[in-house]
């Protein structure tokens, strides 16, 4: 076909649909807006990706469990902490910026997020000692009120930062004798985990000054066995969870933490070959009092390997009652857990390929695989 | 080496004022300020050495021996980028960036002479990651509560500039028996 064929072919199927485009009314203008964000759901992630091959640029993405959508995104900066207010309408981002991008000036500051529009609302400087590790539920949190925000201090020495949000200051820096975190507790104690294997708790006053401290006894010894600093909110208090599998729950509700005798997730023939691990491993729906966790086969130096199966443990009775192994649905190993705290609960899954993956929590059935929730999404928070 | 001076004479100052003598004496020894540091400290952990038969699966010869392979024995509790992948190498800085002074250590084991080494993991700090090779290697490696031995924290946090951009390994001694 040569060319003036083709052009008499092109004016002919032209010609035959000009009635047809005549007939179509043409689209109506458009307003461009701003979409808002949904009201709070029991079913809403804040699924944080460290951005670990560009740093600089991590940030969190909300994602709804019912529609698999996602609803924006709160940019986090460089190796952040993230948190969410006591009644869930507030992001905090304990983050670093440089002047320059990826270089200059370092400034470390507390911003806030309005929930409901996803604006930072204000922001707190900080001195240059903020904690720059992993996210966990500890590197900044909230008093129980909401009164004070705490962020976790590494130089490397070891403190914590004292905020006042309503007034947008700092308040002081509280040494922490070499423990680190900040594991709020009621409206003014902070405890902290410390080589020891003790908990340091330091009570504050009305201000927000130290007023008295104390450690605990050890529970855990970090050469045999250390537990993951990754904390897993439970009724009153969190649980720790020991890399070889011991479960350490501690009650928090109390002047001093409460710690139980530990309880393994693991038999003793399964002990040291199939380990918890990743960077969020393990997750608890307190109503139904269940404790979610990452578990793969591995030996020591495996910690940060994320999980073939997950186990879901029974916490009254200390039973494993279900086993779901992931490979059965073609996904990669599980770094991050989270479930939500409704009568209907979903877990969500983040794998080491950065899928996040929704299960019905009470059966196992996988509902959805949202590819890529971007590039290494390491912490899953519920509001 | 001046400059590295200067900082743990000013962290050592800070460290000072807030806290007491033993316990400033405890975090010098378990923060390990420095390579020349190093080899004054008491460490016999060659009972603790990585083998091929730890946690990460069994590598082959040759990746063993490849400082652009995570299987490199001296790699054994790194995770981060490895510089030899970025413009540097198992043992420098790629060009334009600064050598962290705050490290964490590791020991490992060479199965070409079979002896165990005290590593220092640096990190090279000043530029944003480099994205290349990332190797997730964590034998003995433990939470951010023991710093000397953890490497989630970012060991730039000290330097000027405390970017992320990757990091080497630095044979200190050989582990006493």
């Amino acid at each position: 076909m040569n060319s003036t064929m083709i052009t008499r072919a092109a004016w002919l199927s032209l010609a035959a649909c000009a009635p047809l485009l005549a007939a179509t009314p043409p689209l109506p203008a458009e307003h461009l807006t701003v979409t808002t964000v949904p009201p709070n759901d029991a079913h809403r992630i804040y699924v944080l990706d460290e951005a670990f091959s560009n740093e600089i640029d991590s940030r969190v993405h909300l994602f709804d469990g019912n529609t698999y959508r996602r609803l924006g995104q709160i940019d986090t900066g460089f190796n952040p902490g993230f948190n969410l207010s006591p009644d869930g309408k507030t992001s905090v981002v304990a983050t670093t910026y440089f002047a320059r991008g990826s270089r200059g000036k370092r400034t470390d500051v507390v911003e806030f997020t309005d929930n409901s529009t996803l604006s930072v609302t204000h922001e707190i400087v900080l001195p240059s000692k903020r904690a720059m590790t992993l996210p966990t539920y500890f590197n900044v949190g909230y008093s129980s009120d909401g009164r004070f925000v705490y962020v976790s201090y590494v130089t490397p020495a070891a403190s914590f930062g004292v905020l006042d949000p309503a007034k947008s200051t700092v308040i002081g820096e509280i040494d922490t004798a070499g423990c680190v975190l900040v594991i709020p507790s009621g409206p003014n104690r902070v405890s902290s985990l410390c080589e020891s294997g003790k908990l340091l708790t330091v009570t504050l006053d009305a201000q927000g000054h130290e007023a008295s401290r104390a450690f605990s006894d050890a529970f855990f010894d970090p050469d045999t066995d250390p537990v993951f600093v990754q904390g897993v909110p439970m009724t009153g208090g969190y649980v720790f969870i020991s890399f070889l599998g011991e479960v350490h729950e501690i009650d928090f509700t109390g002047a001093a933490p409460a710690i139980k005798a530990p309880w393994s997730l693991v038999s003793a023939a399964e002990k040291g070959h199939w380990r918890p691990g990743g960077t969020q491993m393990g997750a608890i729906q307190r109503h139904s009092n269940k404790l979610y966790v990452a578990m793969h086969e591995g030996g020591e130096g495996s910690h940060k390997d994320g999980g073939s199966e997950i186990w879901v443990f029974d916490m009254t009775s200390h039973r494993r009652i279900a086993r779901w192994p992931l490979a059965a649905h073609k996904l990669a190993h599980v770094l991050a857990l989270q479930v939500s705290q409704d009568d209907a609960p979903l877990l969500f899954a983040a794998t080491d390929h950065a899928d996040l993956a929704v299960f019905d929590a009470l059966t196992g059935e996988l509902r959805h695989v949202e590819k890529q929730m971007g590039e290494t999404p390491w912490l899953i928070l519920t509001p | 080496m001046r400059s590295i001076d200067r900082l743990f004479e000013k962290s050592s100052r800070a460290l000072a004022q807030r806290t007491s003598r033993r316990s400033l004496l405890a975090a010098l020894g378990q923060v390990l300020t420095g390579a020349a540091l190093i080899p004054l400290l008491p460490i016999d952990r060659s009972a603790r050495a990585a083998t091929p038969a730890d946690g990460h699966a069994k590598a082959d010869k040759a990746a063993v021996d490849d400082p652009k392979s995570c299987d490199y024995w001296k790699y054994c509790a790194v995770d981060g980028f490895l510089c030899s992948c970025c413009g540097g190498s198992a043992n420098s800085c790629p060009p334009g960036t600064t050598p962290s002074p705050i490290t964490w250590i590791g020991t490992c084991h060479n199965p070409s002479d079979q002896r165990d080494y005290i590593v220092s993991y640096n990190d090279c700090c000043g530029k944003v990651s480099c994205g290349n090779c990332e190797c997730n290697r964590n034998e003995r490696e433990k939470p951010m509560y023991r710093p000397s031995r953890n490497n989630d924290l970012n060991w730039c946090m000290a330097n000027a500039d405390s970017n992320y951009h990757c990091s080497v390994s630095v044979i200190l001694g050989v582990a006493e028996k």
